[in-house]
């Protein structure tokens, strides 16, 4: 490992979490405006941890502090590989093993609401995580290499050979966005079936640090998301912004889609479309 | 102020009871969310979990029966919380103070820091109660 490779990691782990909480700030404001509402203020996601963080309350469960801190470990671990040029497959299943953390801690949780989230999230990764992993083999087969170097080297923009990805990658989008559907395991929509379903026995502290871990992973599947176009730095925000919009329009466009559609019709679906695409890359 | 204190200020997530109220103050709570009036523009979030909850919007009168789960609710939100009785059941009773089954308002049970007439009381009150109340609770953070 060169000194570049590590202030890049360093750059990685601090500036990932940053920009996350600026995403959820976006999101904040953009699906106001889309509601016809003003909406929070930009830095709404920063006050909010702020305030969190300077709560103290009893957990739920002595277990859940240690997984919530493995969960930011490994979800600002996932930024640092990303950051570093290291292997994306690693760092989709460092990314992975965040989201397992989050919903292990669920369970150690007294709440109904909280257990049943949890089986929710479990659900969650059983629908999206197939459907990121072909989407990452798709991509290692057209750029020659998993490491996220040869990910953002390539001439042509990966879209133009995977076409069909576009619907997987907005699927996991969404998902990890905690958007649609309104009864996954922790979404932002008030009032939904769950309460905050993964996130009900979490508090204070613990609940403070799950949302920057929570950033720390809307970043990395944003930044595998703008691979699709990655000729340059500009095209890539662009790539990932323009994956950020669409999953907060069909968030607002479609707010009665429930967990079992997720899991029976758009988790395969898109599955299909992605696998399609990768026998494609290797029947030419 | 510190960066930890204005975010308590500037974050308040709110938790609404229904004591047994006739859904009218409750109708104008939730307006409240709506695109009309957005509480958002303060960093207002309606959860529904105690332990995630700031502010505490009660409605309606309190019994014997709903007192223990107002307190238990209460006892559930972290500290510094806030607690605002919205509407004339709320604030006193109302009409129904003299009822055999009807405690009073909903200082009898748990403390209330700010308190909004009306029946039912209307939205611009009721944000004007979380405004009200904040400055109050910035007040209690600056002398600690």
């Amino acid at each position: 490992m060169n000194l570049t490779t590590f202030y890049l990691a360093v750059a990685g782990l601090i500036l990932a979490p940053l920009l996350g909480g600026l995403v959820a700030g976006v999101d904040r404001v953009v699906t106001a405006r889309l509601q016809s509402r003003m909406g929070p203020p930009l830095l709404q996601p920063f006050y909010d941890v702020g305030k969190l963080w300077s709560k103290i309350i009893a957990p739920a469960s002595h277990w859940q502090g240690l997984f919530v801190r493995w969960a930011l470990v490994a979800s600002l671990a996932s930024d640092v590989l990303l950051a570093a040029g290291a292997d994306v497959l690693m760092c989709f299943f460092v990314q992975a093993a965040s989201a397992s953390f989050v919903a292990v801690g669920a369970f150690c949780g007294s709440s109904p609401y909280s257990k049943l989230g949890a089986q929710r999230e479990l659900f969650q990764l059983l629908a999206y995580e197939p459907v990121f992993l072909v989407a990452i083999l798709c991509m290692a087969k057209v750029s020659g290499g998993f490491d996220a170097y040869s990910f953002m080297a390539s001439q042509q923009p990966l879209l133009f050979k995977l076409p069909l990805l576009i619907p997987g990658l907005l699927f996991v989008v969404l998902v990890k966005l905690r958007k649609s559907p309104f009864d996954i395991s922790a979404s932002h929509h008030m009032h939904q079936e769950v309460v905050r379903g993964v996130y009900t026995d979490y508090a204070g502290r613990d609940f403070a640090l799950l949302e920057i871990a929570h950033w720390a992973d809307v970043v990395v599947v944003l930044w595998i998301c703008s691979f699709m176009w990655a000729t340059s730095a500009l095209s890539m925000v662009i790539t990932a912004g323009l994956f950020l919009f669409a999953a907060l329009v069909i968030d607002n466009i479609s707010a009665r889609l429930t967990w079992r559609h997720m899991l029976k019709v758009v988790a395969p679906a898109c599955l299909i479309l992605a696998t399609a695409n990768l026998l494609w890359l290797y029947m030419e | 102020m510190s960066f930890l204190k204005t975010s308590q200020i500037k974050s308040p997530w709110l938790m609404h009871f229904d004591c047994g109220s006739c859904n009218g103050c409750d109708i104008e709570t939730l307006a409240c969310l709506t695109p009309v009036y957005d509480v958002e523009r303060f960093g207002i979030i309606n959860v529904g979990n105690p332990r995630h909850a700031d502010v505490l919007v009660v409605t309606g009168t309190v019994n014997p029966r709903n007192a223990e789960i107002l307190k238990n609710i209460y006892s559930q939100m972290p500290d510094p919380k806030l607690v605002i009785a919205v509407g004339a059941c709320g604030c006193s009773g109302g009409v129904f103070r003299e009822a055999p089954n009807v405690l009073g308002g909903v200082d009898k049970v748990i403390p209330v820091d700010v308190y909004v007439p009306g029946c039912p009381a209307k939205p611009e009150a009721i944000m004007d109660a979380v405004v009200t109340g904040l400055g109050k609770l910035k007040g209690i953070l600056e002398a600690s």
